[in-house]
């Protein structure tokens, strides 16, 4: 009982916000690392290996997550401004229209309403509560924004987030087999339909394919960002107004 | 300083944003609305400054980090969902192979994309 020992020192970090925040930070290099070990494979999407070690480490450190959360509320804060960072690829990218603005429009619009009305169909036909057809309905849009919408729809954010996650997985692996199985050879065709339904993480596949295609992913990205934003709401009192 | 600068735009649209979305009682979040107001501000102005796009590149890089405390939580509050799971992946998976589906079927009719085998 002389000197803090370890413990004291634990008991005291523990308590303040700079660890939390301190293990985002370290478990997010982690994750990146591995991404670039695995040439940039989807299943070893960044995302899911960080939440996976921070999981694990409040786990086995008997951590609750709101004392983990008083420091990851500081990284968590940056998505709104990093939301509005979205803005800048997104202008970059419309001078890519030009010719292609219609159906390029046109497609993404049928693409969203299409992601956000089948699964919320989907999730009710399967007996899905309001809160999980809410928090299903933005999942193609990228993660900052699809949970803005969510907890303006009513469902639950961090859900969101995790399907967004999921979604994008599912679209960038899924969705290259299916080009293969229709025979679809166009790359414009195909990014714009891997950017609708799969966003950043279907993306990042799509540059692996060819720079066209990725080019074209990021666009849809980012305009479907955009469409969801506007379509989503309206689209989910519509829903609410027939059932 | 240059990033600061940069960063300083993003958060007062943001404000803006929660400002617009308060008064006009919008189901949109402060940050969409923010970016949606700050892309027609660049296509008004016609160009990037290097401030702001240095700032959004920077936090654009890292944005699966920025997620992730949010995404933590959900393992917390997941047996809300237990039951549920099968059909979330359900609704979800399907979901995302129809909406590819419909994007290429849109183009195709739209643009006349080529669709290889299958005209």
């Amino acid at each position: 009982m002389n000197d803090p020992g370890l413990k004291d020192i634990w008991v005291y970090l523990a308590a303040s916000p700079l660890l939390g925040l301190t293990i985002t930070l370290v478990a997010y290099g982690l994750a990146y690392r591995l991404y670039l070990r695995t040439n940039s494979n989807p299943l070893a999407n960044p995302v899911v290996t960080s939440v996976a070690l921070l999981i694990g480490l409040l786990l086995l450190t008997g951590t609750p997550y709101e004392d983990y959360f008083e420091g990851g509320q500081f990284v968590h804060f940056l998505l709104g401004p990093a939301t509005v960072a979205l803005a800048v690829p997104l202008y970059q990218q419309f001078s890519r229209l030009r010719q292609l603005w219609l159906p390029v429009t046109i497609s993404l619009i049928a693409g969203v309403v299409i992601a956000a009305g089948s699964s919320i169909g989907l999730a009710w036909l399967f007996g899905g509560s309001t809160e999980i057809q809410m928090s299903l309905a933005p999942k193609s849009a990228t993660a900052p924004v699809a949970m803005g919408i969510s907890e303006k729809i009513g469902g639950l954010p961090s859900l969101t987030a995790v399907l967004v996650v999921i979604t994008g997985i599912t679209g960038a692996v899924l969705g290259t087999k299916l080009f293969e199985w229709i025979r679809i050879k166009d790359d414009t065709a195909k990014g714009i339909a891997m950017g609708v339904a799969a966003h950043g993480i279907g993306t990042a596949r799509a540059f692996q394919v060819s720079p066209q295609m990725g080019a074209f992913s990021g666009l849809a990205m980012a305009l479907s960002a955009f469409a969801t934003a506007l379509v989503v709401p309206w689209l989910v009192d519509l829903i609410s107004m027939w059932v | 300083m240059v990033l600061l600068r940069g960063f300083l735009t993003l958060v007062i649209f943001f404000l803006l944003g929660e400002a617009v979305r308060v008064l006009a009682g919008l189901p949109i979040s402060g940050g969409v609305l923010g970016m949606i107001m700050v892309t027609f501000t660049l296509m008004v102005r016609g160009r990037v400054s290097d401030e702001l796009a240095a700032a959004s590149q920077g936090l654009i890089a890292v944005l699966v980090m920025l997620i992730s405390p949010g995404v933590v939580g959900v393992f917390f509050i997941a047996d809300r969902f237990s039951d549920h799971w099968l059909t979330v992946l359900v609704a979800l998976s399907v979901g995302t192979m129809l909406s590819v589906l419909t994007t290429l079927w849109v183009m195709k009719k739209v643009a006349g994309v080529e669709g290889g085998g299958d005209d």
